[in-house]
């Protein structure tokens, strides 16, 4: 039975459902436990099971460090980042302690651990509360990030990701909280590492995550009235990327546009362009265009915030020029 | 609290092990034999083996960057060969060669192995107290009862590794939680060249821990006895959920902080007057003085040791490098990685 749900909710349900099954998930982070999240999502655990979610002081390194060695002797824990930017005060457990400890165990262990961190722009809260952090941690082999676009998503990556033995970093948009969209009551899990082709097409591949997906929706249909076919790829999983299916898609329609929230520069879009011209140099008919963030912190003022994010125009005219190329 | 005649042979022979380990060590970094740098213990030998000797084998070990000795008493006597030779970067390492001296890690023994940046195995082992902490409270199987102990976990750490944010946030954490962790504090008095008092304001830097009310000591950390001591006390009160101890280990590195540092920022005399209270020239005197052994029985210990840590070298020596392309393995649990 799917109904609709809330991207929060869903990643609620997640939770909730995950520590049912498996006694050996539990949650810790700041006001997770009691209070049930800032942003509301781990509420009701904490009243269900009161020994297995965890309000800790705000010690983000003691929080990371606590999930490594727990995971190592078997438990899966699910951290909560009130705040993506918060990455920076703990990220040597991240980078330099869960990314590595599978290798540095030969494989008898790893950080099976679940970073909930809430990402991204557009709530007015500048640049220390604002920003993507997936480009900061893609250089680091070892690590997971995923990031849903949607409730049906959330739900489904982040059981998947707790099931991960990897350490995951789970992107949550704060603006997809409130989105809704179907979602089955079981429990579900989606494959990590699998790219999904929301839309196909034939002129155009747009590489799309989280709240970008919106613009390349609604950019598709947009085109196809003036009989541009687009095909749109949600990565899902944003490292390690689904190579693959990317470029199966850009090989088959030549051009490829990718929308993403951060910065520009060494963003993951740059990536993604590496790859098709190291690959698939012969298929492409246009150059790469990317439509970013402007490369400057994220600004308060509303004015200047909605002038540094990546504008939907901008969509519209990138896929205006490759097709024109 | 004196050791029976037995232990502190026991605990001797431990001590002669490590510092004849790491002499072969420092002579095999030396002529290059082994890559990379290494960390020496030598002068610390008695804060190391006491610890390892007051744990159990189920108890967790975070070794620190100059944790040879830790790491070889912690695992059984079949595996330390293998210690060895994964400082000399070799297919039988305990971990293939992969880590090297600075994470030598036996997983079935507990040794969780040191993590290259200081300060983090300090937090980490917030992760490997909390798990019998959370089992217990959770009733998970095998416990159920309400009177089982709880695995301690002992994290290594220098007078350096106290600089680092992470020791704050790990001591107010285990401290609230009442978390089974000994602090383990090495002050071997230089973090490299910085000597602890021109970094922190404390003389003794155990009085750092009263602040998050974690009972707190500083013990010579050249007395075995003392060593051995102390750490069972806090093994005892961290097992009965009564939380974590934080202990200063005074002691000294005769060495510079990586072999071949000549160490030229130790003022004239102090080496020597710390090698007059050498661990093991201490604890020999107690053996023949105390206890009646004589000159032969001990260099009979010491020829035992010789051999056992010449068969070590001869194996690192003779054993294979792993393979180039095994670099690709294990960096993530379930999917490969493209190699060349």
């Amino acid at each position: 039975m799917t109904r609709k749900l809330s991207f929060s909710g869903a990643i609620n349900e997640a939770l909730h459902q995950e520590m049912e099954r498996d006694e050996t998930v539990f949650i810790l982070g700041e006001d997770v436990a009691k209070m049930g999240g800032d942003f509301g999502i781990t509420k009701g655990i904490w009243e269900k099971w009161p020994n297995r979610a965890y309000d800790t002081a705000l010690s983000e390194q003691a929080i990371l460090g606590l999930c490594n060695g727990a995971a190592v002797c078997g438990l899966k824990p699910v951290a909560e980042l009130m705040f993506a930017d918060f990455v920076g005060v703990c990220y040597d457990q991240l980078i330099n302690n869960a990314a590595k400890l599978c290798y540095m165990y030969d494989g008898q262990a790893s950080a099976q651990i679940v970073v909930r961190a809430v990402t991204g722009g557009g709530i007015r809260c500048a640049y220390h509360h604002s920003q993507c952090i997936e480009p900061w941690l893609m250089n680091i082999p070892g690590l997971v990030i995923v990031a849903p676009s949607n409730a049906y998503e959330a739900k489904g990556l982040l059981v998947g990701s707790i099931r991960n033995q990897n350490p995951v970093v789970f992107l949550e948009h704060k603006l997809l909280y409130n989105t809704k969209s179907e979602v089955p009551e079981e429990l579900y899990d989606i494959e990590l590492y699998k790219a999904k082709v929301v839309k196909e097409g034939s002129d155009i591949t747009i590489v799309a995550a989280m709240t970008m997906m919106a613009f390349a929706e609604k950019a598709a249909k947009e085109l196809e009235k003036e009989g541009i076919s687009v095909e749109i790829i949600n990565p899902l999983t944003i490292f390690p990327l689904d190579k693959e299916t990317i470029v199966d898609s850009v090989a088959k329609t030549g051009r490829l546009v990718v929308v993403q929230e951060g910065p520009k520069v060494m963003g993951y879009a740059a990536e993604l362009g590496a790859m098709v011209v190291e690959d698939i140099f012969e298929y492409l008919k246009a150059p790469l265009k990317r439509v970013t963030s402007l490369d400057v912190p994220v600004p308060f003022a509303p004015v200047q915030e909605d002038y540094v994010l990546p504008h939907y125009d901008d969509v519209i005219k990138a896929c205006h020029e490759v097709m024109a190329f | 609290m004196a050791l029976t005649k037995d232990r502190l042979w026991k605990v001797y022979r431990d001590m002669v092990l490590i510092r004849r380990f790491e002499e072969e060590v420092e002579k095999y970094a030396q002529n290059g034999t082994i890559p990379g740098f290494i960390h020496l213990s030598i002068g610390q030998e008695a804060a190391q083996a006491g610890v390892v000797e007051a744990l159990k084998y189920t108890d967790y070990k975070f070794p620190d960057h100059r944790g040879h000795g830790a790491i070889v008493l912690s695992s059984p006597q079949e595996r330390r060969k293998n210690c060895m030779s994964e400082i000399f970067a070799k297919e039988s390492g305990i971990n293939h060669g992969r880590g090297g001296s600075m994470h030598v890690n036996d997983l079935e023994a507990r040794n969780m192995g040191f993590n290259g940046i200081q300060g983090s195995t300090v937090v980490t082992c917030l992760g490997t107290a909390f798990d019998s902490y959370y089992r217990k409270a959770n009733k998970m199987e095998g416990w159920e009862a309400d009177d089982k102990d709880l695995d301690v976990t002992a994290v290594f750490m220098g007078d350096g590794t106290l600089g680092e944010g992470t020791c704050h946030e790990s001591l107010n954490m285990a401290a609230t939680w009442n978390l089974p962790i000994i602090y383990c504090l090495i002050n071997n008095h230089y973090a490299i060249s910085t000597h602890y008092t021109e970094s922190h304001p404390q003389q003794q830097l155990s009085t750092w821990g009263k602040g998050y009310e974690v009972p707190s000591f500083t013990v010579d950390g050249n007395d075995i006895e003392a060593v051995i001591e102390i750490t069972e006390q806090a093994a005892e009160r961290a097992r009965k959920g009564e939380g974590p101890t934080l202990i200063e280990f005074m002691t000294y590195r005769w060495q510079g902080h990586f072999s071949g540092d000549p160490a030229a920022y130790r003022p004239d005399g102090e080496l020597e007057a710390w090698q007059a209270k050498c661990p093991l020239l201490q604890t020999k005197k107690k053996l023949m003085e105390v206890h009646g052994y004589s000159e032969e029985e001990l260099d009979a210990l010491h020829a035992e040791v010789e051999e056992e840590i010449q068969g070590y070298v001869k194996f690192s020596l003779e054993s294979p490098s792993p393979k180039a392309e095994d670099a690709m393995k294990f960096v993530y649990m379930d999917r490969e990685v493209e190699g060349r």
